[in-house]
């Protein structure tokens, strides 16, 4: 039930149906009609989820999936497309079955399977719903919610026309206004518009009924955009039994593993990114993916990182399906190469664990937090070191040696956020006699500097704009200064000293990082 | 550690006499069997299957004291920062992540590969190890840095990266102080001959089962005269743990070390010399090897 102004209904049982309520209709008028009509609240987002975990169900036929976009709220199926339609409400999916069906059977008696299979399932599942299977997505649309015999809700190879020459013209997809002057002009069934010239039709309707005719009766090409993109590389396992030990879990990751490395192979590739999915009685889906730094496709190595992953998976009441895919692939450079090292021989690929041990921690602490160390050109110290995930791209070899010659100015260690500090400094230039660092102070003894970075001011600013023209850049004048107990410091001071605005120094002093 | 004798595996109630029962299981006790004794006298085990060797430091004073000549590569050591000169706490543990560096760059030349930087962040005011001022030591590109939320995920990483061939030397910065998971890195490294060392910004209570424990405070630098710089970087180094070493005359060994960035070398600053603040310290007297 829904509001606009006046409650309508959203969807209908099949009693109200039978009664002759139909979804959109006003509340009022259908208490008219069912004086006991009982009604609940419409939940919209909960039927959307429920949509969308009955599409992720449908993995299971096929990876291509999608959610009827012209369903408000519930079932469809269909190319060879499947549609599954609810009387309640109008929502639907599309599977895109083609080259799936051959797993139930062959040519037709394996459609015909298919279709069986997942309305029985459905229904299992206590769902009402209808499924239909034709040549196209709007044939199948068309069928499963206006095919008055259960018998017509497959339509053989090619017979979209003679199926949908009986159904009301709304089985066309039509916007409303079009099917009311349909309607009013008499044109009640599909077959009505056959005989009809298409030139005054597009006149008078403009392309959308021919639009819809095409694609229904397979003239016009109309492609699924599924859910998820199916990838290019996946194997597939269904049980006879379900299973629920993990060793069974285990092994036919294993067995799984080993078919689509069988596909690397023979395509040339290796992955980045897999992910297993396992199908549990019940009907929910359970996801997992692993990450590799490099492309790879040894079997045992991708394994022991599955692994690791397993212990997380619920199967469950147990698990009936299991579907291994890889999202992400790259093309198979043939070695596992080191990281990056200029003076030392190179460690025979193979024997040099680098980058497993690098997938290992990467899949146990997360990607971000296993990173290898880059220099980028600038003069900002904090944006010379990049901390670059594993899978980014090695520096030049020796990218290091350009900032060497810093290398006895600069801190062991940098502050991610400089931390102000209070100082006392005799003289605007001069490093400062004492400085006051979490609550601490410190005598300096000695100190450095100063030594001047500027602002790049060819790049912008982190609010996104340049600094104007002719304006004095901001400037860093860095000291490194030692305290009485040794203690050596990165300090700078932030812009350099201006006239004294209410007898404050303009200048603000930060510690930067800390010294060997 | 008890060093147990190929005797002990002579049978008790033997007719031949001593000195034979000696030679004769001296040459009957299999090679796997006496290798196994020595595993079990796990350092020098370590030692003398090749896999641990002693890597200099750099300064003779220093390295005469230690096993091998060296650090033991294949073992756990440890360096924690000290309270300063004067006592008060130290602010920071630069000196002492100068130290590691200086170590880590030893083992580093010693053997191409990847090193494993495990960290486990300390809030809000993390202060991350600085690459450039590392690539006084080795080269930062060679670095595989690691961050733990736990302190259990870090040992376990320490511990995958001493497993791993390609991987030369192990970090780990931590505050915790775990004897098991010490005694396991400690396994960990005499197994693969990958050296482990621990970081700690603070001093950790003195239980775990490392090699060698280095206690590293920074020292006031000597000044150019007349200029009132800061010099070449000075550590206060004290070898609390010297495990398998030669014992010190010093209760705890300690010196005043100095890191020069020009010649790359580390060496130890004349007693003579430090502490006469007002005394310039000419280059050529100080004892300054080039490692």
């Amino acid at each position: 039930m829904w509001h606009d102004g006046c409650p309508r209904l959203a969807a209908v049982n099949n009693h109200a149906h039978a009664a002759g309520l139909r979804p959109h209709m006003r509340l009022a008028d259908a208490r008219a009609l069912l004086p006991d009509l009982v009604t609940l609240a419409g939940e919209p987002q909960a039927d959307r989820r429920l949509i969308e975990t009955i599409a992720s169900w449908c993995d299971r036929y096929t990876p291509w999936v999608a959610i009827d976009p012209l369903g408000g709220a519930l079932a469809e199926h269909g190319t060879e497309a499947c549609s599954a339609g609810g009387f309640g409400g109008d929502a639907g999916l599309l599977l895109d079955v083609t080259g799936c069906t051959h797993l139930f059977g062959a040519d037709e008696a394996g459609e015909r399977a298919l279709l069986a299979d997942l309305t029985r399932r459905l229904v299992r599942h206590d769902f009402n719903c209808r499924a239909a299977m034709a040549d196209t997505a709007g044939a199948a649309w068309a069928l499963a919610r206006f095919a008055e015999r259960q018998a017509d809700l497959f339509c053989p190879r090619h017979g979209q026309r003679a199926a949908l020459a009986t159904l009301p013209v709304e089985g066309l997809r039509l916007d409303a206004p079009t099917l009311e002057t349909f309607l009013k002009l008499g044109l009640r069934r599909i077959g009505d518009l056959y005989p009809l010239p298409r030139a005054p039709l597009a006149r008078r309707f403009g392309d959308q009924p021919l639009t819809r005719l095409d694609q229904a009766l397979g003239m016009l090409a109309e492609p699924i955009e599924p859910r998820r993109v199916p990838p290019a590389f996946r194997t597939r396992l269904a049980f006879a039994e379900p299973i629920s030990r993990p060793e069974d879990i285990a092994a036919a990751t294993s067995r799984l593993l080993a078919a689509l490395c069988r596909q690397f192979e023979q395509a040339g590739v290796g992955a980045r990114k897999l992910e297993i999915a396992l199908y549990r009685v019940d009907g929910s889906v359970d996801r997992t993916s692993i990450g590799t730094s490099r492309p790879n496709r040894d079997n045992p190595k991708l394994m022991k990182l599955f692994e690791e992953k397993l212990g997380e998976l619920d199967p469950g009441f147990g698990v009936e399906l299991m579907i291994l895919g890889a999202p992400e692939v790259e093309a198979w450079s043939g070695t596992q190469d080191a990281l990056p090292d200029q003076d030392a021989p190179a460690v025979p690929a193979g024997v040099d664990g680098t980058t497993d041990l690098a997938d290992r921690l990467a899949l146990r602490l997360g990607a971000e937090n296993v990173v290898r160390l880059l220099t980028r050109d600038s003069h900002l110290p904090e944006r010379v070191q990049v901390a670059a995930p594993i899978a980014a791209k090695p520096a030049a070899t020796g990218a290091w040696a350009r900032v060497a010659g810093l290398k006895g100015a600069r801190p062991t260690r940098l502050l991610q956020r400089p931390e102000p500090v209070d100082v006392m400094a005799p003289i605007p230039d001069d490093p400062p006699r004492h400085f006051s660092w979490r609550r601490h102070k410190h005598r300096i003894v000695r100190a450095e500097g100063p030594e001047r970075i500027a602002d790049e001011w060819w790049r912008p600013r982190p609010d996104g704009t340049r600094p104007p023209a002719g304006e004095t850049p901001l400037v860093r004048d860095y000291y490194r200064v030692e305290d009485d107990d040794g203690g050596r410091f990165w300090l700078f001071r932030d812009g350099a000293y201006q006239a004294a605005a209410n007898g404050q120094p303009t200048a603000r002093w930060y510690l930067h990082g800390f010294c060997a | 550690m008890p060093v147990i004798s190929p005797n002990a595996f002579a049978p008790p109630a033997s007719s031949l006499s001593p000195s034979q029962a000696a030679n004769d299981t001296a040459a009957t006790v299999p090679a796997g069997l006496r290798e196994k004794v020595r595993r079990l006298e796990r350092a020098h085990s370590a030692q003398r299957s090749g896999r641990a060797a002693g890597v200099p430091l750099g300064v003779p004073a220093i390295d005469a004291l230690l096993p091998e000549g060296g650090l033991l590569t294949g073992a756990l050591h440890e360096i924690e920062a000290g309270p300063a000169p004067s006592g008060r706490v130290a602010a920071h543990d630069g000196a002492a992540l100068g130290f590691a560096g200086h170590v880590i760059g030893r083992f580093a030349q010693r053997a191409g590969g990847t090193i494993l930087w495990c960290r486990r962040p300390t809030g809000v005011f993390d202060a991350l190890p600085y690459a450039p001022a590392l690539s006084t030591w080795f080269d930062p590109a060679r670095l595989l840095m690691v961050t733990a939320r736990r302190d259990e995920d870090l040992f376990w990483a320490m511990e995958e990266g001493l497993r791993c061939p390609g991987i030369v030397a192990v970090l780990g910065e931590t505050r915790a102080a775990d004897p098991t998971a010490g005694r396991r890195l400690s396994l960990a490294a005499e197994k693969s001959g990958v050296p482990a060392l621990l970081l700690r910004a603070q001093p950790a209570p003195p239980q775990s089962v490392c090699t060698t424990r280095w206690r590293i405070a920074s020292a006031p630098s000597q000044s150019t005269p007349g200029l009132g710089d800061v010099g070449a970087a000075r550590w206060r180094l004290e070898l609390r743990r010297n495990r398998f070493g030669t014992p010190s005359t010093a209760e705890t060994p300690s010196w005043l070390v100095e890191w020069n960035d020009e010649t790359h070398c580390l060496s130890v600053v004349p007693q003579a010399l430090h502490g006469s603040s007002g005394a310039s310290w000419p280059e050529s007297d100080a004892a300054r090897l080039v490692g």
